[in-house]
């Protein structure tokens, strides 16, 4: 291989494994929106682990990225409908409940009084 | 009602005199409640101990070389996914949502206890 195809091949390497990671990590996610429990968690993401494993040495880009898309439809298809999402961030309870008033907005202490002083 | 206010008048508290506010020390944190979730800011011991707790108690990990400036897959030697387990238990600890750009680049301990620090809603 020259060098070309090699600064090539691994900036691919890396494109996938970064989207490995991603999709693990939503995945990962996603098992626990569905098993809510932490001992049935623990199973199920050792079960995920396990599947990830298995395709670890796999060297063939085309096959990898044929996996990766298996895996993200997967992924898309066991969604959970309502997911665990930390209150104050998009998609929480709390995203935007509070906003922060416009600038130049202040408090007028003495309302009705300005005459009387 | 009369004899409530003449026991009331027999009954004698010592009033106390507290210190001037100005000589409490920092540490006394813990009397004065915040009512706003966004006045709590953790300090950086606290940030630093929580996060090598979360570290030390992952299976994979020998907890004696964990120290705030270890990089996971170098140092530990972990995986990439034992990576993303560790970025996701750090969430549950401090209960954030790390975007997952952010949360692939978060590679070593001291990355994770900045961008902790720095988070304007870590619990």
């Amino acid at each position: 291989m020259s060098g070309a195809t090699t600064a090539v091949y691994l900036a691919r390497r890396a494109a996938q494994k970064e989207r490995v990671r991603i999709l693990y990590r939503c995945a990962l996610k996603d098992t626990l929106n569905w098993a809510v429990h932490r001992h049935i968690f623990y199973q199920d993401a050792s079960d995920l682990r396990e599947k990830f494993e298995a395709n670890k040495h796999v060297e063939d880009l085309d096959t990898i990225d044929k996996m990766i898309a298996a895996g993200e439809a997967t992924y898309d298809k066991w969604r959970h409908p309502d997911p665990y999402i930390v209150p104050w961030a998009p998609g929480g309870s709390k995203f935007t409940r509070n906003p922060f008033p416009p600038s130049g907005i202040e408090i007028v202490y003495d309302y009705g009084r300005e005459e009387n002083d | 009602m009369a004899l409530r206010a003449a026991v009331l008048r027999h009954i004698r508290l010592p009033v106390q005199t507290l210190p001037a506010i100005g000589t409490r020390p920092q540490s006394q944190r813990s009397f004065l409640r915040l009512f706003s979730s966004h006045d709590d800011h953790l300090t950086k011991e606290e940030v630093i101990d929580r996060v090598l707790d979360v570290i030390k108690s992952f299976p994979k990990v020998d907890p004696s070389k964990v120290t705030p400036d270890v990089h996971f897959q170098k140092d530990l030697g972990l995986d990439s996914l034992d990576n993303v387990e560790i970025v996701m238990a750090l969430e549950e600890e401090f209960k954030l949502e790390i975007p997952d750009k952010e949360a692939d680049k978060i590679d070593s301990c001291n990355l994770a206890i900045v961008y902790i620090y720095n988070h304007p809603m870590a619990g």
